[in-house]
């Protein structure tokens, strides 16, 4: 079995009176698709948030390739090499795709304002290299002839992919996706499963978020599920979906009712 | 002319042009903006104040803060109120130290600069974690901080001031005189051009993106990887050398600084000119800042009820252009490969 890349343990989080997480435990390994799933409200978002550093978890840890995440800020998590989406896009509106990417790609690159300032032929090179690599991964996930294009003018399937460019754009070893085919009709989700395939092949550990139940079960390893900040399940997608715990929480009626 | 947009027909020529033609673009108008001071006898003859002493200040100054300010406003998205104050620091810097030593106007300079950044980092540290409204008080409080310790303690003559400040030494055998202020004109103009330069390198590399990528959504770019608040500091920083330089030239053009120079209202006014010639985008807060430094002398009602005349213009101007006269809106590249347009 690969080794654990990222550890949550008994993750709790919470805001005033609301447990938006509950002693949740989670492991992650190296090259897996794992799929997070469970009903709106269940905390999804928020474990990516706390993963992130956006939150400070209330008690519990998070471990992540052998760093104790606690207290690190956020650009710093992101360096150590965790990157993720957002469920509402927030892509740079008024930088073109390339830069969205390349802004990413800074994290990285040691050259700074004086380099800049002065064209050191350090930053020169990295200047280049940010280039080079933006092109190749908006080439990887099909988008690099929208590179000279303004993020805020792209259509709304290639800024969900943005998203997911700019992501690789920091050289994660995780990849957190948040809802990446929210909105997408069949035929779309197809192709983004097929994307979010590719880029596991090539390297990265995917911690997907999503709601449709057949491109989980096309795509993921494993699937955990959350139900009110608690984790009610968490094994490979077949044993999952038979789970009378899940069904009831996603069908709202206990499995043995119906 | 509904169509027709300045900013978009400039940068169209340039994109078009090759190397050559843009070196040759580039002399032509540095050699034009040079030879404004040799225009006082056209149309352009201000009708109180001497030609030469009102493009020294208010529009090269004016135009060298704009400059300064919009590395905080408009690339990085920092609303700052309290700009004045490292305009009040360098000039103060430069009254202080040629009141108490020997040094000369180029000496002081550095010192001016870097006690305008000292104090920028020492405000920015604490203060840059706010955002939005809240930092635009605590900046409006330390430019009026400033103010009060300069109009309240001895050592700066409070308010009587610092007169007697020295006329910067000679350039290559030329002296500087008060009834001919060409070579302080070009002193500035190039103090603006070395600060283009320095701008337009650090926008199209890490720096620039970064302040991009912060003006836009400050936590998305935090999460992309980008030390926000180190690029902040710096940001806020390198407005405040620029102003901290603009108060150094100030002082050795006025020769005299009390502290009722450097009240609210000039923070405002610097304000105005990016806003008015178009936040974001250096080329129209050149335009803004000579613009609105100009005017007000050229006509000479205008400098009766400057700031009212101000107000109105720019609720005016702000409802035609709200943008401002050279928006930044960035155009996508000419070429958009086909299929891409779906
Ligand atoms: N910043 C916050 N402040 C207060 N409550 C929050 C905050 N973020 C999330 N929550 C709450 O936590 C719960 C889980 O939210 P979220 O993680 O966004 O759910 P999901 O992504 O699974 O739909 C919700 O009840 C939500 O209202
Ligand atoms: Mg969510």
């Amino acid at each position: 079995m690969s080794k654990v890349l990222l550890k949550l343990e008994n993750l709790t989080m919470k805001f005033g009176g609301v447990t938006a997480l509950n002693e949740v435990n989670l492991e992650v390994r190296e090259g897996e698709i794992l799929a997070l799933i469970g009903p709106n409200g269940a905390g999804k978002t928020t474990v990516f948030n706390v993963i992130t550093g956006v939150y400070q978890a209330t008690s519990g840890s998070v471990t992540f390739d052998g760093h104790n995440l606690a207290g690190r800020k956020r650009f710093q998590i992101t360096g150590l090499g965790v990157a993720r989406t957002f469920q509402n896009i927030r892509l740079f509106g008024d930088m073109t795709t390339l830069e969205n990417v390349i802004t990413a790609t800074d994290v990285h690159k040691k050259s700074g304002l004086v380099g800049a300032l002065f064209g050191t032929p350090r930053a020169r090179r990295e200047e280049k290299e940010n280039r080079a690599k933006a092109h190749e991964i908006l080439q990887f996930i099909g988008i690099d002839e929208y590179a000279d294009r303004l993020a805020k003018n792209l259509p709304y399937g290639v800024q969900r992919r943005l998203e997911i460019a700019r992501a690789m754009g920091t050289s994660p070893k995780l990849l957190l996706l948040d809802e990446p085919a929210a909105g997408f009709n069949p035929q779309e989700k197809v192709e983004l499963g097929a994307t979010i395939k590719k880029v596991r092949d090539a390297g990265y550990t995917v911690l997907l978020i999503e709601h449709d139940m057949s491109l989980i079960m096309g795509i993921s390893d494993r699937v955990a599920v959350l139900d009110f900040g608690t984790k009610i399940a968490d094994d490979s997608p077949a044993v999952v979906q038979n789970d009378p715990r899940v069904i009831e929480a996603y069908l709202g009626v206990p499995a043995d009712a119906s | 002319m509904k169509n027709f947009n300045l900013r978009d027909f400039g940068a169209g020529i340039w994109e078009r042009s090759n190397r050559y033609q843009r070196v040759a673009i580039v002399l032509v108008t540095i050699t034009l903006a040079a030879l404004l001071p040799f225009a006082g006898a056209s149309f352009l003859a201000t009708p109180v104040a001497a030609y030469d002493a009102v493009l020294v200040y208010p529009v090269a100054i004016f135009v060298l803060m704009s400059l300064g300010l919009n590395i905080v406003v408009g690339k990085s998205g920092m609303l700052d109120l309290g700009y004045v104050a490292f305009f009040a620091i360098g000039a103060y810097t430069n009254g202080l130290l040629s009141m108490h030593t020997g040094l000369n106007t180029w000496e002081i300079m550095p010192i001016g600069i870097g006690a305008a950044m000292f104090a920028g980092v020492l405000l920015g540290i604490p203060t840059l974690r706010l955002r939005g409204d809240y930092l635009a008080i605590v900046t409006l409080g330390f430019g009026e901080i400033i103010r009060i310790v300069a109009l309240n303690v001895s050592w700066t003559n409070g308010p009587n001031g610092i007169s007697g400040i020295q006329m910067p030494p000679p350039i290559l055998g030329k002296e500087f005189a008060l009834d001919d202020q060409k070579l302080f004109f070009w002193v500035v103009l190039v103090m603006i051009l070395l600060t283009i330069w320095m701008i337009r390198r650090l926008t199209v590399r890490r720096p620039g993106r970064a302040w991009e990528a912060i003006r836009q959504d400050e936590d998305a770019a935090e999460l992309m990887g980008v030390p926000t608040l180190k690029y902040k500091i710096w940001s806020f920083t390198l407005g405040a050398a620029i102003g901290g330089a603009a108060g150094v030239l100030y002082a050795a053009k006025n020769l005299f600084i009390s502290p009722e120079m450097f009240t609210l209202n000039v923070s405002i006014l610097i304000l105005a000119c990016v806003v008015f010639g178009g936040i974001g985008n250096i080329w129209g807060v050149i335009l803004g800042g000579a613009i609105l430094g100009y005017l007000p002398d050229r006509i000479r009602f205008i400098s009766d009820a400057r700031l009212l005349v101000f107000g109105l213009v720019l609720v005016v101007v702000m409802n035609f252009r709200p943008d401002g006269l050279l928006p930044r809106k960035k155009r996508e590249k000419a070429l958009v490969k086909k299929g891409a347009s779906a």
